[in-house]
């Protein structure tokens, strides 16, 4: 459920910065101690190797300093039985852990992999990053420096205390861009959108905006729809979030609509069918044209052109089956877990089998 | 002549050298160890892992994360997590200059008799609207994650399988305890006008008789399957596009000096789960009055009883916005807003109270 998430703007400031010889860094605001997560579930990289960690269960999002900054220039990282190695690793059985997210640090090309030890709520979470040579090893949180923030989750004021708060958000997935965090979640409550915008470095007294994202159909009904996974992409040079929700259309919200109370209509481009959930998408340039690559929990890996999504019409009309951006199944690529970008030419997946594999982008 | 005490000494030390090195489990201090072997105090702590590695027993597997030491004279590895019922172990010593010696752990899986059961499901009416939302799995004890989808089974009246009805999350809804889990229908197959509901037709059809089953298969978080499959018959009723309508609520006021319960009876089941956190009650200054909440029979009322004696004086029940009903609407705002008959307050998203009188 990652992504190359360095968007071009953050690229922009990074030069900026450089140019003007203004020492950001995003590990700044980070302080050393234990990053006591109670989950890790998705991951995604920001710059300077901070690696950003969403843990629902205890409703908060973490950026740790991952201290993996030296560029590498290799060409593939290739596991089998990953899922094996780590549950050994862990003194377990693959059957007893579960592999939540893959991310490859851009720059050092370490794919970093989230897993929680353990089948119950109690599951210890780790994080083992794998370098290009196959070698594991855990990250260590015991003294690291990070910073964290929580989400908002309300409670009865009467009664609240009692018994804990049975409610839960289920971080979907989170991107870093512009120095924001991104988060997209579904409560285990209410059906709504959360699609959270938090500046950062984390503050505490700003927990972010919320947005309510809607989603059309038929020209005629308006949901609020929570975003299953996006992607920060610039459709026409204007920064956009193109984002599944969980009824699978791809929607595509300019991120400048994204004010705090805003309820903002996501413009359907595409529908993929029906009876599959996109799990990651990654955009990627190759033989100078534009493409976004999506996985899937049941039809398999979509490739489809990212240029021109502008000229694509609003679906605002009931379609009969795949409609808007036309897209093409990757046939070499199945059973498809998790994926991530590893370079320009080439993306790291996790397969169903337990292997992790360097393909070519197709 | 020997003392007694030199004897023992001697006898001690005689043992020592022939004792050989070895290597067993602390299945007490959960430990590796090494012992007999005078070369361990000797070791540099680099070589400790070449000397001394314990992985689990499977081909071609990275050595276990753990710390070494040296403790009364013996190698010791401490796993970083607790080894695991049911699997086996290699504790393999490479002393210099002797052959290695591997030694299998094998950590037994106590035999026990599944206990942990689908104790109910929300809601609990047997009558549900075509687009019901959700259902809420109460477990008697925590659960495992991760294949939760694979033991539920929706069945229509002639027992076939109604295919994909739910939103299958990789990551799952449990609450905190690992006891609740929330079943979402593909909001796909709610809502109008999408290209899942044309292929796949809505998943609950009025007027037919549905069962929702939960199979055995489904292990706890002790890796032990339910002692039980669990079934909920229902038929389905007319889809419900109402918001909710709180002026056809009504109340029943307890009595000041008693801790009689306040009452709020709904005309409709709303949803269990946001009913016991989406409402407080306040007295006419504001404070929050401290008690606990009951849901009554199919989640058609709200009990609150508070810890101390009411008093006499104006109350407030305070609602929150995510209150809602079997279908997700919500108060003043249905899940679905028709745009040609929509107004602008449909949207809002204000905070509603529901105000009452203690005599």
């Amino acid at each position: 459920m990652t992504k190359f998430r360095l968007t071009m703007c953050a690229l922009l400031a990074l030069t900026l910065f450089a140019t003007t010889g203004v020492a950001a860094d995003l590990t700044d605001s980070l302080k050393a101690g234990k990053a006591d997560l109670k989950s890790v579930g998705v991951l995604a990289f920001g710059p300077d190797g901070v690696l950003f960690a969403g843990d629902s269960m205890g409703g908060q999002i973490f950026a740790i300093d991952t201290q993996d900054r030296t560029p590498s220039t290799a060409a593939a990282v290739e596991v089998m039985g990953l899922t094996g190695k780590i549950a050994a690793m862990l003194g377990t059985t693959a059957d007893q852990i579960t592999v939540n997210d893959i991310a490859v640090n851009p720059a050092s090309k370490k794919t970093y992999v989230s897993v929680s030890r353990g089948i119950g709520v109690n599951a210890t979470p780790v994080i083992v990053r794998i370098d290009t040579t196959g070698k594991l090893e855990a990250l260590s949180l015991d003294n690291v420096k990070f910073a964290s923030v929580a989400l908002p989750n309300p409670v009865n004021a009467s009664t609240g205390g009692r018994g804990g708060n049975a409610r839960l958000q289920a971080i979907t997935d989170l991107a870093f861009v512009d120095n924001r965090v991104f988060v997209a979640g579904l409560s285990n409550e209410e059906f709504s959108s959360t699609l959270r915008a938090i500046a950062f470095p984390f503050n505490a007294a700003d927990k972010g905006t919320n947005v309510e994202i809607w989603h059309g159909s038929h020209n005629q009904f308006e949901t609020n729809s929570p975003i299953r996974t996006f992607l920060p992409y610039k459709v026409n040079g204007e920064q956009t979030i193109l984002a599944s929700y969980t009824c699978t259309p791809l929607v595509k919200v300019p991120v400048s609509s994204l004010k705090s109370g805003a309820k903002v209509m996501g413009t359907t481009i595409a529908e993929f069918g029906a009876g599959n959930t996109p799990l990651d998408m990654i955009a990627y340039s190759k033989g100078g044209k534009n493409y976004i690559l999506m996985s899937n929990t049941s039809r398999g890996v979509m490739k489809f052109s990212a240029d021109g999504l502008e000229g694509f019409s609003p679906i605002t009309k009931q379609v009969p089956d795949k409609a808007g951006v036309p897209y093409e199944t990757i046939a070499t690529m199945t059973g498809v877990l998790q994926m991530d970008q590893f370079d320009a030419q080439r993306v790291v997946i996790l397969e169903r089998s337990g292997d992790l594999r360097t393909v070519a982008l197709p | 002549m020997l003392s007694m005490a030199a004897r023992g000494v001697l006898a001690a030390c005689l043992l020592l050298l022939v004792q050989s090195p070895a290597v067993r489990f602390d299945g007490a201090r959960n430990l590796f160890l090494l012992e007999h072997w005078t070369g361990a105090a000797q070791l540099p702590a680099e070589r400790y892992r070449d000397v001394f590695q314990i992985s689990v027993d499977a081909p071609d597997v990275p050595p276990m994360l753990g710390q070494y030491r040296i403790e009364a004279g013996a190698l010791i590895f401490s796993p970083q997590y607790p080894v695991q019922p049911g699997v086996k172990y290699r504790a393999v010593a490479r002393i210099p200059g002797a052959a290695p010696i591997t030694t299998l752990v094998d950590i037994p899986k106590p035999v026990v008799k599944p206990t942990t059961v689908v104790e109910r499901i929300y809601p609990t009416s047997s009558v549900l609207p075509e687009n019901q939302l959700k259902f809420y799995i109460h477990f008697s004890a925590p659960m495992a994650r991760g294949s939760g989808y694979n033991h539920i089974v929706l069945r229509d009246q002639n027992g076939s399988v109604v295919e994909v009805p739910f939103l299958e999350l990789t990551e799952e809804l449990w609450d905190p305890t690992g006891q609740r889990f929330t079943l979402f229908f593909d909001p796909g197959r709610i809502k109008r006008g999408l290209v899942s509901q044309q292929q796949l037709g809505i998943a609950l059809k009025e007027g037919g008789r549905y069962t929702l089953s939960i199979d055995r298969g489904w292990k706890d978080a002790q890796g032990n399957p339910l002692a039980a499959d669990f079934q909920k018959v229902f038929t389905v009723g007319p889809p419900d596009r109402q918001p909710i309508d709180i002026r056809a609520w009504t109340v029943r006021e307890p009595a000041s000096g008693t801790r009689n319960p306040l009452t709020l009876v709904f005309p409709e089941s709303l949803d269990h789960a946001i009913l016991h956190r989406d409402l407080d009650v306040t007295d006419a200054s504001g404070a929050v009055i401290e008690g606990g909440v009951t849901i009554g029979p199919e989640e058609k009322s709200w009990i609150f009883t508070p810890d101390v004696a009411w008093k006499r004086g104006a109350y407030t029940v305070r609602l929150g916005t995510a209150i809602a009903d079997l279908s997700g609407n919500m108060i003043n705002r249905p899940f679905e807003i028709d745009v040609f008959d929509k107004v602008d307050d449909a949207l809002t998203h204000s905070k509603f109270v529901f105000p009452f009188i203690v005599n």
